[in-house]
């Protein structure tokens, strides 16, 4: 059962139709990876499948994809999916070359995906993205012998939108944790740190730089106990008068759309969720500046 | 005097629940208390107050919150050692060996304002008080005064105030996100909490701010736990070990208070968004669903699977990140430097920068090199300094694009900018990149302050030919048009302007012509403006003043002109006017200055209010003032003073002993001029006139229709309430006829702190500085009282401190100019009633005397000096009165201006001591001034058991809130007590033997008194108080003996010299 409108127009991986924004990239290049795919309509079957809300749950576990399916059975069908795990070596090329350039560490230490990644990884020879989809190793438990499968087809194009929630997923699936990279990451930069350093100092000759371990401080407190009570300072002048933010100017309007993925069942929840809040904010800001106020009296 | 103290209660974790924050409110009152020490587990601490108490408390201060518990926490607080007495510990705890603790110190915990002693320690204690949740604490926050001391308010909560307008701020600007919080362990639940964003430059420097400034005490306390448990469904208590474990002898360790402070910020913005949120569930999934459901419920508990959460917890965080990173002690910084001579390319380097202290800055290099050590930026210790920087930059770079070209290498240091992308920071990705947590330094002529605008440079001088200088006087001066720091001409500008490119380079600076630049020099120019006296000292008062819409940049001012503003501004002590002949005593270097200032200011024809400490003398330098006036024969008209009836006499002594040519007259009582041709002629040849506020006001059109020289208020505060007839009228008499009249007023209270009783006062002495009263409530008084606006109130400082002079007492260079005691004579009169009863007892007791046989008349005639005594203080006392009615103060001129002196020392945070021989007068005394400042003042007198009088002493010399008034009987109290916090001593009534009021004064003035000490005697004029004052200060008459015997000498006298002594004189 296919839309019909469908089969003109790029599958994308939004399932309502106001959700059309820009994607980040990482999720665009898979939903390119589908595209591609050879035997394309069978996918698109798969996406009215997923729509359906047959997929009854998705898990990033370690280094694999365990979704769950709703098939014709009682029992869903269960599916995996994982990628080729880049092995230690592999890692230590990707690692050499993130630290080549900052903007790669600042970007991911800022929870951004730097768009040119993949050329840190080409220094392995290996990718982040797969090249193919049938680089996505796939199992299902569904007695269909094709792969993929109708079941493993939905799964493809949720994968994308879960990628919004963490992009770090990819490089859990590519065997290295959020966690694990960066802090990988930090021993590689200061080995380079370490080199850079070691080499200025034979350049300008001088002993080698040895950061004086100054015993902490203690707090002032402990020197002056009656600082355990004293309070000086004024009201800041910002909060003498308590006026709203200018129009889009909140918290929620200045984070992006909230990255977590749409129950395919409930369309539109994620929109219908920012904006109660944004109702219910303007509610409590006004509530807050006649409180505010009221303190006047 | 109890003091509220609030304390944060962080979350108690047990096996069963996760427990709730709360903001714990305690009170401690000082007491005399037995040192004490932990056992198992902390001890009591023993100053708070219990929590019935406690309650019944702050339900009578109007203070008592709603959602409130009992509770118990573990406070650590600074606390002296002190060994304990023998037998004390023992008895309490039958033996020592129930002592399982080896820790055996034991002392009491300091108080705020308590002396810090030289050894201190830090100990925690069992502190009992009222547990708040958080919702309602943040309501209950709400409502404390954000500004000025509460006598029953710790400073803390002033401090806990300005945190709670914070998260009103946050909550009214929107800045916060709901995230997910992943358990942190086995007891702590998945949770829904709504978080402050804290990525803008204002909200992060308030954090830095509130974190300096952090009272510890908010943040010293752990939870504790009671000594029950449950175990299969039955409470028992637990075994000692239990209890040690669960509430251990352990101290909290002061730490950085910013991350502190953020989640307690965290806490309130959660507390209160959580209360007023309403779910919405329509067509949610069940995940968004639950969310919502958790960030309306009071736990924020978030029922799903833990894979659920996580994965909610994942996104969240990710959402966030877009928008802020983690509080940090530092932050990345980019430092745009303009271009080398020549070149066209500018510089940014990057740079790592404390948040506390933005002047604290390394650049990038030294982040890079310290590898993975610390850093330390001042005193501020930087872990991963080389993440933080580069995390930093990544948030930069969503804001400002061509930073990537910069971090092409391993370790950048710096990159190039073309003057297009210069721009671009300098015009708008400075406040973009400042509100993604990114420091931005510009070069100074480009850092968008005042300096960076077009304005002026002026010089000017007072004109050669001009003698008498007067406000309007036009000055001679020039002045150039100056941006970023350099001068430059029309012409020039409009060459810049041509260029027609957003960054131009002038003389070597950088600068940014704004649109109207151009227009508004223009315009300036053409008008060829004059500039007067007055336009000077309004340009030199505040920063940022402007002229003719151009700020005013420098202004230099000539020699003579430059005299002329320092003095204004009080930016030098005036200069010195030695006293006038005809000056009749010496005056004080710094009285010389006082009066040197009210001539200065007279010259300018500004209204002056000298507002010096008591004691300093505000009497003599204005007598001085007028007498100056005479001998330059300036005093062509009377001066009006008007001032309370109580110092009326004092003010006619004091003009009769230091300045006997100036001729006083006193418009009082009912045979007082009532027509302006009387009063014309009574003042014909009359320098000073005195009268009463009240009869100023009954006789303000005849007043008002004599040309006066100048009108004096004394106890200036008597105006301060701008709608009271009695400061209209006094207003209206300074500006009827309008002829110019020099205004002064004279106040002991700090006037320049009393916002509201301001305008009054300026409206009396130059009613332009402050407008009109609704724009100064508006202006001033709002923002200044209720919020502690401190840029207002400095305005508000600059603009009158030229018109109010006020030395302290306690001043450096006063203090070398005053004796270290100061004795102050304070004449008062007698009211009607004390006058009349004086005259009847005087008469009756007299007549009496001379009847009675030779054996009784010692005994009558002691008994006549008592009572006449007893009236000069007050009536009541020989009336027999026993409790204080509603005309108690009006009945006593004594009484009246006792008051008013006390009012001052309370207001100054002085303490005193108040002496009388009359156990009577005392109670009523004390009975009376409990009731006026709602306050305990103890009373020591004959009958005050030992222990009691022990207990007042060392309360009244130890404890930091302790009473600040002390009444004592001669007696009682004149000898062996130490009470040297006292700097104020009174003699309400006076002894025969001035060795017994010395005696009594040197309770305050010995041995370990650090201040000078001000006695004040009081003696009503023209009473037996002042013959014997006489008889005091000339020992001549009367031989030592005699004195020294006491009153005995007296019952031999004759009635003929009896009733000179007694008689009341007319004065």
């Amino acid at each position: 059962m296919t839309n019909s409108s469908n089969n003109n127009q790029e599958i994308t991986t939004a399932l309502s139709e106001k959700g059309l924004g820009k994607q980040p990239w990482w999720v665009e290049q898979w939903m390119e990876l589908i595209n591609s795919y050879r035997f394309k309509k069978r996918l698109e079957r798969a996406w009215g499948y997923a729509r359906e809300g047959n997929v009854t749950s998705i898990r990033f576990e370690g280094r694999r994809v365990h979704a769950r399916v709703q098939g014709t059975e009682e029992d869903p069908y269960k599916v995996k999916l994982w990628l080729d795990v880049l092995n230690d070596e592999d890692w230590s090329y990707v690692l050499e070359a993130l630290t080549q350039k900052a903007r790669w560490s600042a970007q991911l230490l800022a929870g951004i995906m730097p768009s040119d990644i993949e050329r840190a990884f080409a220094a392995s020879g290996r990718r982040l993205f797969p090249f193919k989809l049938q680089e996505v190793r796939s199992e299902c438990s569904c007695p269909d012998k094709a792969n993929p499968c109708k079941h493993i087809s939905a799964i493809y194009f949720l994968m994308g939108d879960r990628f919004r929630e963490d992009p770090f997923v990819l490089f859990q699936l590519r065997g290295r944790t959020r966690s694990k990279l960066l802090a990988d990451l930090a021993e590689e930069r200061q080995k380079v740190l370490k080199t850079l350093a070691e080499k200025s100092l034979q350049e300008k000759n001088e002993s080698p730089h040895s950061p004086k371990r100054k015993p902490v401080s203690p707090h002032s407190a402990l020197l002056n106990p009656s600082l355990w009570w004293k309070y000086e300072g004024n009201l800041d002048v910002d909060l003498v008068v308590i006026t709203p933010s200018m129009e889009g100017d909140t918290g929620i309007d200045s984070a992006k759309e909230l990255p977590l993925a749409e129950d395919p069942r409930y369309l539109d929840a994620r929109q219908k969720f920012t904006n109660h809040l944004r109702e219910q904010g303007q509610v409590l800001a006004q509530q807050a500046m006649l409180q505010a106020m009221a303190s006047d009296d | 005097m109890s003091l509220l103290h609030a304390t944060w209660l962080p979350a108690i974790r047990t096996p069963t629940s996760s427990g709730r924050p709360a903001l714990l409110v305690w009170a401690d009152n000082w007491r005399v208390a037995s040192p004490d020490g932990p056992d198992d587990t902390p001890a009591q601490h023993p100053f708070s107050l219990k929590p019935e108490d406690l309650r019944d408390w702050l339900n009578d201060k109007d203070l008592l919150p709603e959602g409130i518990i009992d509770a118990t926490a573990c406070l650590t607080l600074p606390s002296r050692a002190i060994k304990p007495k023998k037998c004390g510990k023992l008895s309490k705890n039958k033996s020592l060996e129930t002592k399982t603790n080896q820790v055996s110190w034991t002392g009491l915990p300091l108080q705020a304002g308590e002396p810090i002693p030289n050894k201190f320690e830090w100990w925690p204690w069992q502190v009992q008080g009222l547990a708040i949740e958080p919702a309602a604490a943040a309501k209950w926050l709400s409502k404390l005064p954000l500004s000025g001391d509460h006598p029953d308010l710790g400073e803390e909560l002033r401090w806990w105030s300005h945190l709670q307008r914070w998260s009103l701020s946050v909550i009214t600007r929107g800045r916060w996100l709901p995230q997910v919080e992943f358990s942190k362990g086995e007891g702590y639940p998945h949770r829904a909490r709504w978080v402050p964003l804290l990525n803008r430059e204002d909200d992060r420097q308030r954090l830095e701010e509130l974190a300096a400034r952090l009272p510890l005490v908010a943040t010293c306390a752990l939870p504790w736990r009671e000594p029950t448990g449950i175990r299969s469904n039955r409470t028992t208590r637990l075994r000692p070990e239990a209890m040690r474990a669960a509430n251990p002898v352990a101290s909290c360790r002061p730490r950085s208070g910013r991350l502190r402070v953020a989640n307690l910020l965290e806490e309130l913005v959660d507390a209160q968004l959580r209360k007023g949120f309403t779910a919405d569930f329509n067509d949610l999934d069940p995940l968004l669903s639950s969310w919502q459901e958790a960030l309306g419920s009071e736990s924020g508990i978030i029922t799903l699977t833990d894979e659920e959460v996580q994965r909610l917890a994942t996104a969240s965080s990710h959402w966030r990140e877009g928008v802020t990173g983690n509080v940090a002690p530092a932050r990345a910084c980019l430092e745009l430097f303009t271009p080398l001579q020549g070149e066209d390319l500018w510089e940014l380097r990057f740079a790592l920068q404390a948040e506390a202290d933005p002047t604290l800055k390394v650049p990038a290099s030294s982040a890079w090199a310290t590898g993975a050590e610390f850093l330390q930026l001042g005193e501020i210790r930087v872990e991963h300094p080389g993440e933080i920087l580069l995390e930093g930059l990544g948030r930069a770079l969503t804001v400002f694009e061509p930073l990537a070209r910069g971090l092409d290498s391993a370790t950048p240091k710096s990159m190039k900018l073309t003057p297009a992308e210069a721009f671009v920071i300098v015009r708008t990705a400075a406040t973009q990149l400042r509100d993604v947590g990114v420091g931005v330094e510009l070069p100074p002529s480009l850092s968008g302050g005042l300096a960076s605008r077009l304005g002026l440079s002026i010089q000017a001088e007072i004109s050669k030919a001009s003698q008498s200088f007067t406000l309007g006087e036009s000055l001679s001066w020039n002045w150039e048009l100056m941006i970023g720091g350099v001068t430059l001409t029309l012409r020039e500008l409009e060459q810049l302007a041509d260029k027609r490119s957003p960054l131009v380079n002038h003389k070597g600076a950088w600068i940014q012509l704004r649109p109207n630049d151009l227009k508004n020099a223009e315009h300036f120019c053409s008008s060829n403006p004059e500039l007067s006296l007055d336009d000077a000292l309004r340009l030199t008062a505040t920063e940022g003043n402007t002229l003719m819409k151009l700020p005013v940049h420098r202004f230099i001012a000539g020699p003579k002109l430059q005299g002329v503003l320092e003095q204004y501004h009080q930016q030098k002590a005036p200069d010195p006017l030695p006293a006038p002949d005809g000056f009749v005593g010496q005056l004080r270097p710094y009285q010389e200055k006082g009066l040197g200032w009210l001539a200065f200011l007279h010259r300018f024809d500004q209204g002056a209010c000298l507002a010096d400490d008591m004691g300093l003398g505000k009497t003599i330098q204005l007598l001085a003032f007028l007498q100056h006036l005479k001998i330059e024969q300036e005093l062509k008209q009377p001066v009006l003073l008007i001032a309370p009836t109580s110092v009326l006499t004092n003010w006619k002594r004091e003009a009769l002993s230091f300045t006997p040519d100036l001729q006083v007259y006193e418009h009082y009582g009912p045979k007082r001029p009532s027509t302006i041709e009387e009063l014309t002629k009574v003042i014909k040849n009359i320098d000073l006139l005195l009268t009463s506020y009240g009869l100023m006001q009954r006789d303000c059109e005849l007043l008002e229709s004599i040309n006066w020289q100048g009108i004096v208020i004394d106890e200036a505060q008597a105006i301060k309430n701008p709608n009271a007839k009695q400061s209209k009228a006094t207003r209206d008499i300074a500006r009827a006829n309008k002829a110019n009249k020099f205004r002064i007023a004279l106040t002991g209270t700090p006037v320049e702190n009393r916002v509201s009783e301001l305008w009054a006062l300026m409206d009396f002495l130059n009613p332009k500085v402050l407008g009109e009263e609704e724009f100064f409530h508006q202006r001033y008084r709002l923002p200044i009282e209720r919020y502690g606006d401190i840029s207002s109130l400095r305005d508000l400082k600059a603009r009158v401190s030229p018109f109010i002079l006020r030395r302290l007492k306690t001043d450096k260079a006063i203090i070398s100019d005053l004796p270290e005691k100061v004795e102050l004579r304070e004449w008062v009169g007698l009211s009607k009633e004390q006058q009349n009863l004086y005259h009847k007892i005087v008469e009756e007791t007299l007549d009496a005397i001379a009847k009675s046989p030779r054996g009784q008349r010692h005994g009558k005639v002691l008994g006549l000096l008592t009572r006449l005594k007893q009236i000069c203080n007050h009536p009541a006392l020989v009336l027999k009165e026993k409790s204080v009615k509603e005309d108690f103060l009006e009945r006593s001129a004594k009484l009246q201006r006792l008051e008013e002196i006390l009012e001052e020392v309370i207001d100054a945070g002085d303490r005193a001591l108040l002496f009388t021989q009359f156990a009577e007068w005392g109670h009523l005394l004390q009975a009376y001034l409990q009731l006026r400042w709602h306050c305990e003042i103890p009373f020591l007198h004959g009958s005050t058991t030992k222990k009691e009088r022990q207990a007042m002493v060392d309360r009244f010399q130890e404890d930091p809130r302790g009473p600040q008034i002390f009444l004592l009987s001669l007696k009682a109290g004149g000898v062996g007590l130490n009470l040297t916090r006292a700097n104020h001593v009174f003699h309400i009534d006076r002894w025969w033997n001035p060795a017994v009021e010395n005696q009594a004064t040197d309770r305050a003035y010995r041995i370990g008194q650090e201040n000078r000490v001000m006695v004040h005697k009081f003696v009503t004029s023209g009473s037996v108080e002042e013959k014997i004052d006489q008889m005091i200060r000339q020992k001549s008459r009367l031989a030592e003996d005699i004195i020294g015997s006491g009153e005995d000498w007296l019952g031999s006298l004759g009635v003929s010299e009896l009733r000179e002594l007694v008689s009341l004189e007319e004065t």
